[in-house]
């Protein structure tokens, strides 16, 4: 279905590459120019993409505004695009977070700044593509395409220990990737085995999952491949590396998109494809997922560099995520998907706020500062409401994913609930230390008391992440109204699995104890 | 007796061609003066580019001749289309670098022609015998090119290695085909399988022992473990051109005969051939991928890597199914781009006289030379199989066959080398890129035609990767047999 006749998600993901051929063609030396092409371009790439949101088909769980070309027709490969409610979301976020990233460095990058732009402008390519492909062989395509862009800007802009930290970056990703390949090429075999027909397409894919005794080894392997990038608990370990090296608008992308992908995968690939399984593991996922809730918050508590103590808020802000998902409730899987974009702006706008001091002062480490918000007021108003969101203050978009995310995990499992809402309160406390050091204290540094507050370009773009906390946390109906079809229809085909399991579990008794247990939680719902 | 028509001839149109051009050399060369040698170049080139359009052409046909002992089918007009571009490509890379390396000999290009219709033949025969002569041919022209220059150490040693070596796999080879002629008394292979299907155990064995000898002599070409030690030396120290060549074309037509020896001649023991052939491949993408990791020249890493692309491309054969042979015929093709590009890379930044080119020398060079840097950059995440390029495409359906044949294993194990290998093919990327500036300025080699190779590579390279259709199709048709 392409309600716009128009296609419309084509042009968004491949106008970026339109940029960098003409940015091919400005001397280098003309480094504004350069940053306003691909900011233009970036531009425009955000507001047509807001037409998905206007002209969304909220009643529908279908997939919309669709591209459908045969690519190698012999093997079942197409070039299709589309998205639903799960998606939207993600690739207005995503248009979203280039404009401001770029925007923010206009001063921060000083070198390259032709090669910078045109990395930036791949890297949107990819990451949309991610999130619009709905043919199994093109995501992963995309999926890996996108590592390359990222892996340059890590590398050659990051800071001292760029080179390990894009190296391990990408080997992870990587690595967790080629068995996520493997797990695609066994199930569109093993599809072929029961149905008959050679498809990538992701939703015939789902629409007949493999018998469960199948779905374990591919269900790990997609976890696997998603979990990394997600990351999870104890996938995580190149996160704090690739974050703080990263330079800022890497940082933003990285911590406000691309770990969306691996959250994303989970919906798209883990949970209808393998429904059977997802309630059999989900446990293992939950367990991990709280897991990381915890050690995320609890190592960025003791942080000395300011980054890394955001690049560790992810891991906590992302078991979120992946709670709410796999307590397989509505409540939940929205507060999931609301997490998974207010993660994007709010990090992303804590990003921005570490690179705007470091571009002044050319340190993260919280010995440094202190007394700011006397010294840069306007700039200690907007980091105020930005971490007030990111620890989820009611009014703020933290708020409403957090709480759904409960509400979904106390309608799961009571004992999940009581657990994870003691993690609030961690949270709580690491982002109040962290305003506390850097803005209230009084300050350590004689440096710090001639930084000039933000400019006016840089109180634009903090600005409209700012409304954009703002909008979510006061009014997040258009966006919950617009994933909710989609949401129920996920649920109720991932759910409809669950009665199958039951049934084995009366039947054959020494099932495994995984199973029992899941039965076993699932039967207070 | 004997008796040959015109129509025994039809199957050979290439080879004549080509031989024609051969021939043509020769005699060009003696009337040119040494300052003008390059004409023999642009002969060779012409006589590539003709020969490429004859192929193509004539593709699609199917002839046999000469008693069955040579045949043109879809799949040796595939490998024939392999060829021709890997020389044409070679041949650009070698106009003006002869002349600086003071080796432009009217020769090279007439070895070089030679040893290509002997790889034509080598691709397009089912007899064991015409194998044999073909792969002999082929191989004396590659020592010969390997040793062409004359007076430098790296290359006569190179050279020596690699005819010890060589000759001993063919003698191997040898005794394998003479095992089949006394157990059948025939060389066809057509006719072996017939033989082989009936007969009792004890002939199945032995024709499991000629196999795995026959196996030793195409191990060597193909540089499979642990058949691959000549691979590094070789590669360092040969010309470069001559690597680039000799990463792909004579593996090219072994992969040919290979397929045919297996899924035709052997097919009634293809349950013993994949187990042989599974345990082979996994020691040549891990040997391959591992020692790779530690290489400081990157002739040698490459050689290091065609090591493990040769096992790549086993994992396809081990599959034994049509998809897997398509895919290896598919991965050949687009192994040209990136592979003979980044051997372009290396001969854009050697240096007169020296035959290895360390890594280390890439530094800066990303910004030095954007151009050629960024077509570096395509090659490396092809090599490594990152989309969207053709390294990925041949992988993925690489590994799909095996998936399709149930070989999970392999495939995992696969795909755990290819990440293995993408930290030294990054690893040059980091050094182009993000390796603070050169020791010394980075030298380069302008010559416009080794620029067009690279250009060709590049623009394959990505090409190939996104829209991989009509020569994937026409490679998964060509296996018929």
């Amino acid at each position: 279905m392409n309600q716009l006749h128009f296609p419309i998600l084509s042009f968004i993901t491949f106008w970026p590459l339109l940029g960098v051929f003409i940015l091919l063609f400005i001397n280098r030396k003309n480094e504004t120019a350069i940053r306003i092409v691909t900011f233009v371009f970036m531009l425009i790439d955000f507001l047509v993409s807001t037409l998905l949101y206007f002209y969304f088909d909220p009643t529908t769980w279908q997939p919309q505004f669709v591209d459908k070309i045969p690519w190698i027709s012999s093997l079942g490969m197409n070039y299709y695009l589309g998205i639903d409610g799960l998606s939207l979301f993600l690739v207005i976020l995503t248009t979203f977070l280039s404009v401001v990233g770029q925007f923010s460095t206009w001063s921060a990058i000083k070198e390259k700044v032709k090669e910078f732009n045109i990395v930036f402008l791949l890297l949107l390519t990819g990451m949309l593509g991610v999130f619009e492909s709905l043919d199994a062989f093109l995501f992963y395509v995309f999926w890996e395409f996108e590592l390359i862009p990222m892996y340059l800007m890590i590398g050659i802009w990051g800071g001292p220990h760029r080179v390990f930290a894009t190296m391990k970056f990408f080997l992870y990703t990587f690595a967790g990737s080629v068995f996520m390949l493997v797990a695609i090429m066994a199930t569109y075999f093993l599809f072929h085995h029961y149905t008959g027909t050679y498809t990538f397409d992701m939703f015939q894919l789902a629409s007949h999952p493999l018998p469960h005794h199948l779905q374990f080894w591919l269900f790990l392997a997609f976890f696997l491949a998603f979990a990394i990038k997600v990351p999870m608990f104890p996938f995580h370990t190149w996160l704090p590396w690739a974050h703080v090296e990263a330079p800022t608008a890497g940082s933003v992308l990285l911590a406000g998109v691309l770990l969306k992908m691996g959250t994303y995968g989970f919906l798209r690939f883990n949970l209808p494809m393998f429904p059977s399984m997802t309630h059999a593991l989900g446990i293992l996922v939950i367990v991990l997922a709280i897991t990381g809730i915890f050690y995320g918050a609890v190592v960025a508590m003791v942080q000395p560099d300011w980054k890394k103590l955001v690049a560790y808020s992810s891991v906590s802000h992302l078991g979120y995520a992946m709670l709410g998902m796999f307590a397989l409730n509505s409540q939940g899987m929205e507060g999931s998907i609301m997490e998974m974009i207010n993660h994007g702006v709010s990090t992303g706008a804590l990003f921005l706020m570490v690179g705007i001091l470091y571009e002044r002062r050319h340190t993260r480490l919280f010995s440094e500062y202190g007394g700011i918000a006397a010294i840069m007021p306007r700039y200690a108003v907007l980091a105020g409401v930005v971490t007030l969101s990111s620890l989820g203050l009611p009014g703020t978009n933290g708020f409403i994913s957090e709480f759904l995310c409960l509400i979904g995990a106390f309608k799961a499992n009571i004992w999940y609930g009581i657990v994870v809402a003691g993690g609030a309160v961690v949270s709580a406390v690491y982002l109040l230390m962290m305003f506390q050091k850097v803005f209230y204290v009084k300050t350590r540094n004689v440096k710090n008391l001639g930084l000039k507050d933000l400019d006016l370009r840089e109180t634009v773009y903090m600005g409209i992440c700012v409304l954009g906390i703002l909008w979510i946390g006061l009014y997040p109906n258009p966006l919950l109204s617009r994933m909710h079809v989609s949401v129920e229809h996920l649920l109720q085909h991932v759910n409809s699995y669950s009665k199958q399991i039951t049934i084995n579990v009366d039947k054959n008794l020494t099932c495994n104890k995984l199973a029992k247990i899941n039965v076993i939680s699932r039967g207070g719902l | 007796m004997i008796s040959y028509s015109l129509a025994d001839f039809k199957p050979i149109v290439p080879e004549l061609v080509l031989l024609f051009f051969t021939f043509l050399i020769l005699f060009v060369d003696f009337a040119i003066p040494k300052a003008k040698k390059k004409i023999n170049g642009f002969i060779a080139l012409i006589g590539v580019v003709i020969t490429f359009v004859v192929v193509l052409s004539l593709y699609g046909s199917s002839w046999t001749g000469f008693n069955d002992m040579i045949v043109f089918d879809k799949a040796s007009g595939f490998v024939n289309v392999v060829l021709l571009l890997t020389a044409f490509v070679a041949i650009l890379m070698s106009l003006d670098f002869i002349k600086r390396e003071e080796i432009n000999f009217g020769e090279y290009y007439e070895i070089l022609l030679f040893s290509l219709v002997a790889m034509q033949v080598f691709g397009s025969t089912y007899n064991l015998i015409v194998m044999f002569l073909a792969v002999e041919t082929l191989s004396i022209a590659m020592y010969i090119l390997t040793a062409i220059k004359r007076n430098g150490l790296r290359s006569t040693e190179a050279a020596m290695k690699y005819f010890i070596l060589g000759s001993f796999a063919s003698s191997f080879l040898i005794l394998g085909i003479a095992l089949i002629y006394g157990l059948f008394g025939t060389v066809d292979l057509l006719r072996t399988k017939e033989l082989l299907t009936g007969a009792d155990t004890l002939h199945t064995w032995i024709a499991i022992v000629s196999f795995v000898l026959i196996l030793v002599g195409f191990g060597f070409k193909i540089a499979a473990f642990p058949f691959h030690a000549w691979t590094p030396d070789v590669y360092e120290g040969a010309i470069t051109p001559i690597s680039a060549f000799m990463s792909i074309a004579p593996k090219a037509a072994s992969f040919m005969a290979l397929m045919r020896l297996l899924v035709v001649g052997m097919f009634p023991i293809q349950v013993e051939w994949t187990k042989l052939l599974w345990v082979i491949a996994v020691f040549t993408m891990f040997f391959g991928n591992l020692v790779a990791l530690w290489q400081k020249d990157l002739k040698r890493l490459l050689g290091y890597s065609s090591i493990a692309h040769a096992g790549y491309m086993l994992v396809g054969i081990t599959a034994a199914n049509s998809l897997g042979y398509g895919a290896v015929l598919f991965y050949l093709f687009g192994y040209i781009f990136m592979n003979l590009g980044a051997f372009s890379v290396a001969e854009y930044i050697s240096k007169k006289d020296v035959e290895g080119c360390l890594i280390d020398d890439l530094r800066g060079m990303g910004y030095k030379y954007p151009l050629t840097g960024a077509a570096m950059l395509v090659f490396m995440f092809s090599l490594a199989g990152v989309p969207p390029t053709v390294g990925f495409v041949g992988k993925y359906y690489l590994f799909s066959a095996a998936v399709k044949s149930h070989l999970y294993w392999l495939a995992v194990l696969g795909v755990i080398n290819s990440a293995i290998s993408a930290y030294f093919y990054l690893n040059i990327i980091v050094t182009m890129y993000m390796k603070g500036g050169a020791k010394e300025e980075v030298v380069s080699f302008p010559s416009p035609y080794l620029r067009a190779a690279i250009a060709i590579g590049a623009v394959g390279t990505i090409l190939f990767g996104v829209a991989p259709g009509s020569v994937l199709n026409a490679a998964l048709s060509s296996i018929v047999f």
